[in-house]
């Protein structure tokens, strides 16, 4: 790793972590608002309870309105929180090379006594920090939501940081996946597709498991499965989830360090 | 000792490490033997296409040979690519710079990627006229010649030993083109060695001590600047008031023609066999066109400019 790359890395990327963060805890906060203003209110259960909607549109994404931990999971899992940590588990990450490549400023990086492998480890590095940063904002939001409507007993706090892993492994994979195609691309546009592509086809199948039984079976094909935020805040870490999601990260992560090496790296067009 | 070194060096294109799709293999460079001495100013020349690049970024680990090899201040290209970018500088070709940064963050960033000391930049900044002001200005807002001095600056701020600079002058004014002729040449007088990669044949001629000629990927000359001149065939004017001298047979005198008082010819190598057999002569002027470095590039590249 290259610590100097790194500081420069973060110096470029603060302003849109700081825009992040900010977003993604008060959007965790209001969670916990929603959850005693909607969740708590007994005829709103009832009707949810009495059948009219179908049971699966309670349980978004493993998530749900009447409890706090099923509200805090609710807003993990939701497309606009998983969109603001995809900036840099998508976005960051799959750039991160193929961006500079495309500039053509990678040419003045690799002029420089740094080798690639340092180059890919301080952008992965550099990737899942702003990563467990977003998370830990989200996290942090949706504690203070909870404090501020006085229900922070009801989330058992000591199983935070196993919530915080299970997104930091799930994102992880995404932006090991995004760097691996960043290292292997000339271009943005092949890197940021594919990675894109992953995410939104994996993300679909497992909202699609949730609201349509008949297409459960599909969710497991979904790294977003692996993401359990309630029962990760009721029973604790998930050994399975936690360790399927870090081989994903690691596999991605390994073919990338094999790649970026070997490949050329022509003059830019 | 030799700065740099290659053996066969071929570079192939087409064949990835991870081959996605199946594109026609392209030859870029074929069989590059070379050698460049330490201390040096060593030309390269060829248009755009011969194969100019792709031998600097084979040079400097960009690239990965598909046949042969090569060396850099005594290290392998391949092996040990971090330490030959370590002892070396690269100004690469429409050099891209981090537009966020200020002329000087951006020197400061990539000096500091070195890990030491850049000895050299205040200097190299005013002897560029890179002023305090323009240093402190944004990089998006620089102009193509700013940026062009700045790559200049950030190749060699941390004196390497070896400076690979590719179309250096790109984008400079007369006067700065001028100023970084006495710069090279100091670097020279002070023992770095510099791979100048060009197609301003006039500038190569100016600065450069030897130069390779570079063709579809193979390399067609390698000689001193001064003999590839000396060999050249130059024009010759002799006007004359008195009887016209016999220059038939004089060493390298050809094409004698002679109208009105006026003798033509063209003379090639050693300028002293003709001017023995004009000493006699009322010679009232004479024109002996300079040899220029432009006439040997077109001889090797005539074929082409045929077609």
């Amino acid at each position: 790793m290259n610590l100097r790359l790194l500081r420069r890395t973060v110096a470029a990327q603060r302003t849109k972590l700081l825009l992040v963060m900010v977003s993604l805890a008060f959007w965790g906060a209001l969670m916990p608002i929603i959850y005693k203003t909607i969740g708590l209110d007994a005829n709103i259960k009832r009707l949810f309870e009495s059948g009219a909607l179908p049971r699966q549109f309670t349980q978004f994404g493993g998530g749900d309105l009447f409890s706090l931990p099923g509200a805090i999971a609710l807003g993990f899992i939701h497309p606009l929180a998983v969109a603001l940590v995809a900036v840099f588990a998508v976005g960051f990450a799959a750039s991160a090379v193929a961006g500079e490549r495309q500039r053509g400023t990678l040419e003045v990086l690799l002029a420089r006594p740094v080798p690639r492998r340092a180059v890919y480890l301080t952008l992965l590095v550099a990737t899942l920090g702003f990563i467990g940063l977003s998370l830990a904002a989200l996290i942090a939001g949706a504690i203070a939501g909870s404090a501020f409507v006085g229900l922070v007993g009801e989330v058992d706090l000591e199983n935070v940081p196993a919530l915080w892993l299970n997104g930091l492994l799930l994102f992880g994979a995404l932006g090991s996946i995004g760097l691996a195609a960043s290292v292997a691309s000339d271009r943005l546009s092949h890197a940021l597709g594919p990675t894109l592509a992953v995410t939104i086809v994996s993300y679909f199948l497992d909202v699609l498991g949730t609201l349509w039984p008949d297409a459960e079976g599909l969710r497991s094909w979904s790294v977003f499965y692996y993401l359990k935020p309630k029962e990760t805040l009721i029973q604790g870490a998930q050994g399975f989830d936690l360790g399927l999601l870090a081989a994903i990260g690691l596999a991605a992560a390994v073919v990338a360090l094999m790649v970026f090496p070997r490949r050329d790296i022509a003059a830019p067009s | 000792m030799a700065a740099i070194t290659s053996e066969g060096l071929t570079k192939r294109y087409g064949h990835g490490v991870v081959p996605i799709r199946r594109t026609a293999s392209v030859l870029a460079l074929d069989s590059l033997d070379l050698e460049v001495r330490e201390g040096e100013i060593f030309g390269f020349l060829g248009p755009n296409g011969a194969g100019k690049s792709t031998t600097i970024r084979l040079l400097l680990g960009y690239l990965h040979p598909s046949a042969g090899r090569a060396t850099v201040l005594g290290l392998d290209t391949v092996r040990q690519s971090v330490e030959i970018r370590r002892r070396a500088g690269y100004l690469p070709g429409g050099i891209a710079l981090y537009d966020s940064l200020t002329g000087r963050e951006l020197l400061a960033y990539l000096a500091d990627l070195y890990g030491r000391p850049a000895p050299r930049r205040a200097e190299l900044c005013e002897r560029l006229e890179l002023g305090q002001r323009t240093l402190d200005r944004r990089v998006r807002d620089y102009s193509r010649g700013m940026r062009q001095k700045i790559g200049i600056v950030q190749a060699l701020q941390h004196d390497p030993e070896l400076a690979v600079l590719d179309e250096p002058t790109e984008g400079l004014d007369p006067l700065m083109q001028r100023a970084f002729y006495v710069l090279l040449d100091d670097l020279r007088a002070a023992g770095r060695t510099i791979f100048f990669s060009s197609h301003v044949l006039s500038e190569v001629e100016r600065v450069c001590d030897r130069v390779a000629i570079i063709r579809r990927g193979r390399l067609v000359a390698l000689e001193d600047v001064a003999a590839l001149l000396a060999r050249r065939r130059r024009r010759v004017e002799l006007r004359l008031t008195g009887e016209v001298p016999a220059l038939a047979g004089v060493p390298g005198i050809s094409g004698i023609e002679v109208r009105d008082g006026l003798v033509t010819c063209h003379l090639e190598g050693d300028v002293a066999p003709f001017l023995r057999a004009i000493a006699d002569a009322t010679v009232t002027d004479l024109l002996i066109e300079p040899a220029h470095l432009e006439e040997a590039f077109l001889e090797y590249y005539a074929d082409e400019l045929a077609s």
